[in-house]
């Protein structure tokens, strides 16, 4: 697999320099090093991070289409002492007569309402890179997918197409601690597994869609999924022992964004069909659960945009669920979670400081998880960054109470060029 | 003593309608300003490139394209830019849907995560990218926002020019007064000085270099000096176009995605 993405990305080099002339070349080098603020985290490293990543974007654009690649090469100086690199995206992007819009091939896909709350954006999100300072960017993996958009006098439709599902990628023990629900307590490096990923067959093939139009003056969109739980959320028997898998899922769902009150609000729902426990009575697969997040942003006052969110997630066959945890000797979370989310953003010194904070908060979890960073751009191509990542919590098995080790300070240097 | 307070109120009542003439003739020329400066054509494109200088010389640039369609003249617009400069902000695109009397809409696409993001776009002051110049300096300050008075008839550059000093009807953090000096002939402001509540000179737009482009008078390198922090914005618009049949639906969520590359290559 590995090869075939080096070919790949040699092909774009390549060709790239043979028609250099109508391909525009950029991209970052990176310098991220982060350390860890609890002694107590049982990773094999005190790093965080310490990778030095390069970037390389191309790109050729034609009047009906385009072709764009970007690649990544890093080295990581703190945990496999190694080179490596990701494809991080690689597509053609074609205007297909007046109404239609294709995008073929690896890609990073966004939709929805909630500002890194995720409910109807089934798209795989990296949280090993959100944890630990690196770009916003780096928050979404890249699919292999097709995207088809139609516009049109009816709104707009979207659909995607993701042949071989892509999960979630979450912090494995390396350089940041979970809580491993079979060993029943925060683990390490000794506990790093590969979840299997559902096999390779046309069945298991994801597909996402959504429907959006302007109602007055707000965005409305409607949405459907049929795949997997992007989190290993279910667990089969295997001889005996319980094995993590990605169980079956449906999400129908529906958002409103808008301007209101001198500022921007949404609202977004989805109803998740868990297709392996439609009676909530298998205790190794999640329940049903209908989700729902409201949002306000607002600048109020020069330079300080401040938003303020609240998710709310109703568990189905909730009776089921906390019997099978008690008999199990697992963590029982309440029928109605609640998580609050707040950002402040203040600019300062002409845009070049960028002073943000962002906290999640859930009353019912009872665990928090704060991002705090400032970025100062010396120049157009130089940036620096310090920021830190803060997590908290009263069980080792709520959302963000299992990484509360991982607390990590980290400084970060780019040079754009 | 009657004839005398007849021969006043005579004077007074010329004086009062001579001042409302001027004042009449100021919000005419300041809205025949607007429109040669934000209205040329009904649509427009051009390439921009802005050079951001602080007090001790250091200099950034933004170099974005710019796509404007007009629904009236004086009414609304709106804008589409696509960001090609520096390399952190390149192949991002931000749209405003600009009210001439209301609130703006605006919206941003960042390709790096592919996300459509709707922007709180309440103050119409804060700086456009970084610069000197307001969102409002990039579309313009409606006219109907201050009262204008004509100042004084005077020479600019060598330009016969009308002196106008604007004041806002409603408070307003921008400025609490400004003076512009428009163009007898073309009527594009070729200067404008900012002044705050305390009369003091906040920041000077000149217009530095002027062209004819397609027939219109059009300012294609000006720049935005601010007198407090000692920074200076200069635009320099390059490859200027208008009337190229712009239609409403590049202005859309489609287009943020997919630049539309016969405008914007």
């Amino acid at each position: 697999m590995k090869t075939k993405q080096l070919l790949a990305a040699l092909a774009l080099v390549v060709t790239a320099g043979a028609v250099q002339a109508e391909v525009k070349v950029d991209g970052f080098l990176q310098g991220l090093f982060g350390g860890r603020l609890d002694e107590k985290n049982p990773t094999a490293t005190e790093y965080t991070a310490s990778e030095s990543r390069l970037q390389l974007r191309l790109e050729q654009v034609g009047d009906k289409n385009e072709f764009f690649g970007r690649m990544d090469f890093t080295y990581d100086a703190a945990d496999s002492a190694g080179m490596d690199w990701e494809l991080r995206e690689a597509y053609m992007k074609a205007r297909l007569g007046n109404n239609f819009d294709l995008k073929v091939g690896r890609q990073i896909l966004t939709w929805g309402t909630g500002d890194l709350i995720f409910i109807n954006d089934v798209f795989a999100k990296d949280y090993r890179s959100f944890f630990v300072g690196r770009d916003d960017q780096y928050l979404k993996a890249p699919q292999n997918a097709l995207r088809l958009e139609y516009y049109g006098g009816i709104g707009s439709i979207s659909l995607v197409w993701t042949p071989r599902f892509e999960p979630n990628r979450l912090p494995t023990g390396r350089t940041l601690s979970y809580y491993n629900p079979f060993v029943g307590q925060i683990v390490g490096e000794g506990y790093y597994f590969d979840v299997p990923r559902p096999a390779s067959k046309f069945e298991n093939s994801e597909v996402a869609a959504r429907y959006s139009r302007q109602v007055g003056g707000f965005n409305t969109a409607f949405y459907f999924y049929k795949g997997f739980y992007k989190n290993p959320l279910g667990a089969v028997m295997v001889d005996g022992q319980p094995m993590p898998v990605y169980p079956k899922v449906n999400i129908y769902g529906a958002s409103m964004r808008g301007q209101i009150l001198g500022g921007i609000a949404w609202v977004e729902g989805g109803y998740f069909d868990s297709r392996q426990d439609r009676d909530g009575d298998q205790p190794l697969m999640p329940n049903s659960s209908a989700t729902w997040l409201t949002g306000f942003e607002r600048q109020i006052a020069t330079n300080l945009t401040v938003n303020a969110q609240w998710q709310g997630d109703l568990m189905m066959e909730y009776d089921k669920y906390k019997v099978g945890q008690e008999f199990m000797g697992g963590y029982v979370r309440d029928e109605l979670y609640h998580l609050l989310t707040t950002r402040i953003t203040k600019l300062l010194h002409s845009e070049l400081v960028t002073l943000s904070a962002f906290v999640f908060y859930s009353p019912t979890d009872e665990d928090m998880y704060a991002r705090l960073n400032a970025e100062y751009k010396y120049t157009d191509q130089v940036t620096f960054a310090l920021g830190a990542n803060i997590f908290d919590g009263n069980s080792p098995a709520t959302s963000f109470g299992q990484f509360q080790r991982n607390d990590n300070l980290f400084f970060k240097v780019t040079y754009n060029y | 003593m009657k004839r005398i307070s007849t021969l006043t109120g005579l004077v007074l009542a010329t004086g009062l309608l001579w001042t409302a003439a001027l004042a009449q003739d100021a919000a005419e020329i300041m809205q025949k300003s607007h429109l040669a400066y934000y209205y040329a054509g009904n649509d427009g494109q051009t390439d921009v490139r802005m050079t951001l200088a602080d007090k001790k010389g250091g200099e950034r640039i933004r170099e974005f394209t710019m796509l404007r369609l007009d629904k009236e003249d004086g009414g609304d617009q709106k804008y589409y830019t696509y960001f090609r400069q520096p390399s952190d902000v390149a192949r991002l695109t931000f749209m405003v849907y600009k009210s001439a009397t209301g609130n703006d809409q605006r919206w941003i696409y960042v390709p790096s995560v592919d996300l459509v993001k709707p922007i709180s776009a309440d103050d119409k002051n804060s700086s456009f990218v970084g610069s000197d110049f307001t969102y409002e300096d990039v579309s313009g300050r409606h006219w109907t926002e201050d009262k204008h008075t004509l100042v004084r008839e005077d020479q600019l550059n060598g330009k016969a020019v009308h002196v106008i000093e604007s004041v806002p009807l409603k408070p307003y953090k921008g400025f609490a007064k400004r003076l512009s000096y428009i163009d007898k002939t073309s009527f594009l402001p070729l200067k404008e000085e900012y002044f705050d509540d305390k009369g003091v000179m906040t920041r000077i737009l000149r217009a530095d270099k002027i062209e004819d482009i397609d027939g219109i008078t059009t300012v294609t390198i000006r720049s935005m000096e601010n007198v407090k922090k000692g920074s200076k914005t200069t635009v320099a618009f390059n490859s200027i176009k208008y009337n190229v049949g712009l239609k409403d639906d590049i202005f859309t969520e489609r287009y943020l995605k997919t630049p539309p590359r016969e405008y914007v290559k």
